[in-house]
């Protein structure tokens, strides 16, 4: 696999964006599907435990920090990203130290209900006060009422933050934020377009190593100039004809969170194979913050984050993914059920059946390397390459 | 016609009112197998059993309430499946009346497109026979807890159900005075578990939604005068419900609810689900509280159908032990 050289300058930036955290006067702990645009024109600094899970899955430490909070009667079963992150409380440190203790916690389930109780947790543990952003399940389509329900308690968040604070949200503040944030995920979107090509210039792997800054950054400069970068390494590897893979023959799609302990992986493998993961339901999940309105802001705002890639029925989640498959032009899914994300999973079975190409599930765990059967994984795949 | 639900936030009083039977869908001893083909075995084995239940009878309809990650992805399940659903948006974050009687108002429109009538008369009419049913289990609860009875009166019409407690009720003896346990956790439709802890020599309280959680309400003190305002009856009594672990309450109502009822407890057992993660993030934390007040505390960890029954006595017994 060809390295971009920009996946150095995320670490670069990543590094000091948590550095940063430590040093801000006021921060508030988020969920990865909530508004940050919100925090960031508060001057909250948001801290996002599931990236930080993301990164102790990647540097291989899941098990370990997972036992931490395990010892203490946590459940196995449970989320591994809610494991290791509440594991590294209790440790007192992490990969890069641990988090800063947050001011408050912001959680909000439109990616899952498991983050509620999750931060209920933090909650406890940091006697904090928690606001939870409730968000109705959009099964079939996105009810008036739904948004009226989301739009008040967008207000009621705005209200508590400036309580806490002492400061007050600002509309030109806002308004710049949003545009820094429509500006990144714009960028954002055309890095991960860039798979389109044939050979593709990236891989689903280039993009979940590349993913923290539209997360965690989405909403400030720094997400904008570093998709502005990696759009232009994207674009002159197109324009050179460098591919991300030595042959690519295969084209694939990923469904679901990655396994972030085999990353490097998952990838020799599909590469000695010839085939490439273009492209995942993962990542560009985050694309979907794109079609926020400038001129309407707390109820755009309602409508996009309701309507949030984990927020909706298996109906829409399927059109979606067949969607990408022809933008992508892919061959066939490879589908992770993953034990730790319920939502993301549960329905695969019939999501696949709903699928235009052909596609294959292998069992997993997103960050508890404990779980891994190698063995099981390498048979499934090798079957459904040989197939197509 | 049967409509099934599977949580105790389903607002029966409406579809029994429609002219349907309410009926909750358990796990059954049937052993869990079609339903493997629809969803992961790392599902909780009420989601898998009552699927498989599901599967095997004859259903007019399912109703969900948005609870768990499981019971979300759950509605499409069913209805891939070949079942006619429907899915009511209980708030997770209790507080805000006004949305969710927006909700029961657009179900009473599914229940009218699924052939039911909903009257002002005949909602008050529900209201008033739940109310009486409720009522009386809890009265049952009070002499003694009969889990065969709470299960069985949350699958038969609401009338029939009163007059089987009715029954118990004349029948029921007043426990002696034995440790007390408190038996918390989601569903447990198995009676012959309970029978466990009582064979070990405890008498038996519980936080279940198989058991107290089904009749525990604090109702609304108005009549409703009129469709909506009984809407916004039952939209209260649900709201106000005996606190669950799926939802989020201000001040941790949930654990200080449960660390009242087990005041006059020796102990407490977790009687979990696995794979039941809304019980079990709560379960360390509120652990520890209910240690610090001086209860002996045991988890025991359950899959549908129950197969080792000897596994659990075993448990209990020991936590009996314990205490002496």
């Amino acid at each position: 696999m060809r390295k971009l050289r920009t996946s150095d300058r995320m670490r670069e930036l990543m590094g000091h964006y948590y550095m940063q955290g430590h040093q801000a006067e006021f921060n508030a702990w988020i969920t990865s599907g909530a508004p940050v645009e919100l925090l960031y024109a508060m001057d909250i600094y948001p801290v996002y435990p599931e990236n930080h899970g993301a990164l102790i899955g990647a540097t291989k430490l899941g098990g370990y920090y997972s036992e931490f909070s395990e010892k203490r009667g946590f459940s196995r079963d449970l989320c591994s990203y809610a494991r290791c992150d509440i594991g590294c409380v209790f440790a007192g440190t992490s990969p890069i130290g641990g988090l800063p203790k947050p001011t408050f916690l912001f959680a909000c389930n439109n990616i899952c209900n498991t983050v509620v109780k999750w931060y209920e947790v933090l909650s406890r543990i940091f006697k904090v006060p928690l606001f939870v952003l409730d968000m109705p399940f959009v099964r079939k389509e996105l009810k008036e009422s739904h948004l009226r329900y989301v739009e008040e308690q967008l207000y009621d968040f705005i209200d508590f933050s400036e309580k806490i604070t002492g400061k007050s949200l600002e509309d030109s503040r806002l308004k710049d934020v949003i545009s820094k944030s429509l500006e990144g995920v714009r960028l954002y979107s055309e890095c991960l377009r860039t798979a389109k090509n044939r050979p593709s210039p990236m891989t689903c792997f280039d993009a979940f190593v590349n993913m923290a800054p539209i997360v965690c950054l989405r909403g400030t400069e720094h997400a904008v100039s570093f998709y502005t970068e990696m759009k232009e390494e994207l674009e002159e590897r197109v324009r050179n004809g460098i591919s991300a893979i030595e042959n690519e023959e295969i084209r694939l799609l990923w469904d679901n969170i990655p396994v972030w302990y085999r990353l490097r992986w998952f990838g020799e493998f599909f590469e000695r194979r010839n085939a490439c993961l273009v492209a995942d339901t993962y990542t560009n999940a985050w694309t979907g913050f794109g079609e926020l309105k400038k001129d309407d802001i707390i109820s755009s705002m309602a409508e996009v984050y309701t309507l949030s890639y984990l927020n909706i029925g298996m109906d829409m989640t399927a059109e979606i993914i067949n969607r990408l498959i022809e933008i992508y032009e892919v061959d066939g899914v490879v589908m992770h059920s993953n034990r730790s994300c319920k939502p993301y999973s549960f329905g695969q079975y019939e999501i696949q059946k709903k699928l235009s190409v052909p596609a294959v599930i292998i069992e997993a765990d997103m960050v508890d390397e404990r779980v891994f059967s190698e063995a099981q994984v390498v048979t499934r795949l090798e079957a459904f390459l040989e197939m197509l | 016609m049967k409509v099934g639900y599977l949580c105790t936030f389903t607002p029966k009083e409406l579809i029994h009112s429609a002219g349907f039977l309410p009926y909750r869908v358990f796990a059954t001893e049937r052993p869990i197998n079609l339903a493997s083909a629809y969803i992961q075995s790392y599902s909780c084995s009420q989601a898998r059993g009552a699927l498989e239940c599901a599967l095997h009878e004859d259903f007019y309809a399912f109703v969900f309430t948005r609870c768990c990650d499981t019971l979300m992805r759950l509605t499409d399940i069913f209805e891939f499946a070949g079942k006619k659903v429907y899915n009511i948006e209980f708030p997770t974050k209790l507080g805000n009346l006004e949305y969710y009687v927006r909700e029961l108002r657009d179900f009473v429109k599914v229940l009218e497109e699924w052939g039911g009538e909903v009257t002002y008369e005949r909602v008050i009419e529900s209201l008033r026979l739940y109310r009486e049913l409720e009522k009386k289990l809890k009265r049952l609860f009070e002499f003694s807890p009969d889990y065969k009875t709470a299960i069985e009166v949350q699958q038969i019409d609401v009338r029939d159900a009163i007059k089987l407690v009715d029954e118990k009720i004349k029948s029921a003896k007043e426990e002696k005075e034995k440790p007390k346990v408190l038996i918390t956790g989601s569903v447990c439709p198995y009676p012959k578990v309970y029978e466990i802890f009582r064979e070990a020599g405890f008498s038996v309280k519980d936080d279940l939604c198989t058991g107290s959680r089904f009749s525990e309400y604090s109702y609304p003190d108005f009549e409703p005068e009129d469709l909506d305002s009984a809407l916004r009856f039952i939209a209260e009594k649900y709201l106000r419900k005996s606190p669950c672990p799926t939802k989020h309450y201000e001040n941790d109502r949930r654990f200080e609810y449960v660390l009242k009822l087990a005041e006059d407890c020796d102990a407490v057992v977790f009687l979990l689900v696995k794979f039941c993660d809304p019980h079990f993030f709560d379960y360390p934390q509120l652990r520890e509280r209910l240690e610090g007040i001086g209860k002996k505390v045991a988890l025991i960890e359950l899959e549908f159908p129950v197969v080792s029954l000897e596994q659990i006595r075993t448990r209990v017994e020991a936590l009996r032990e314990v205490i002496e």
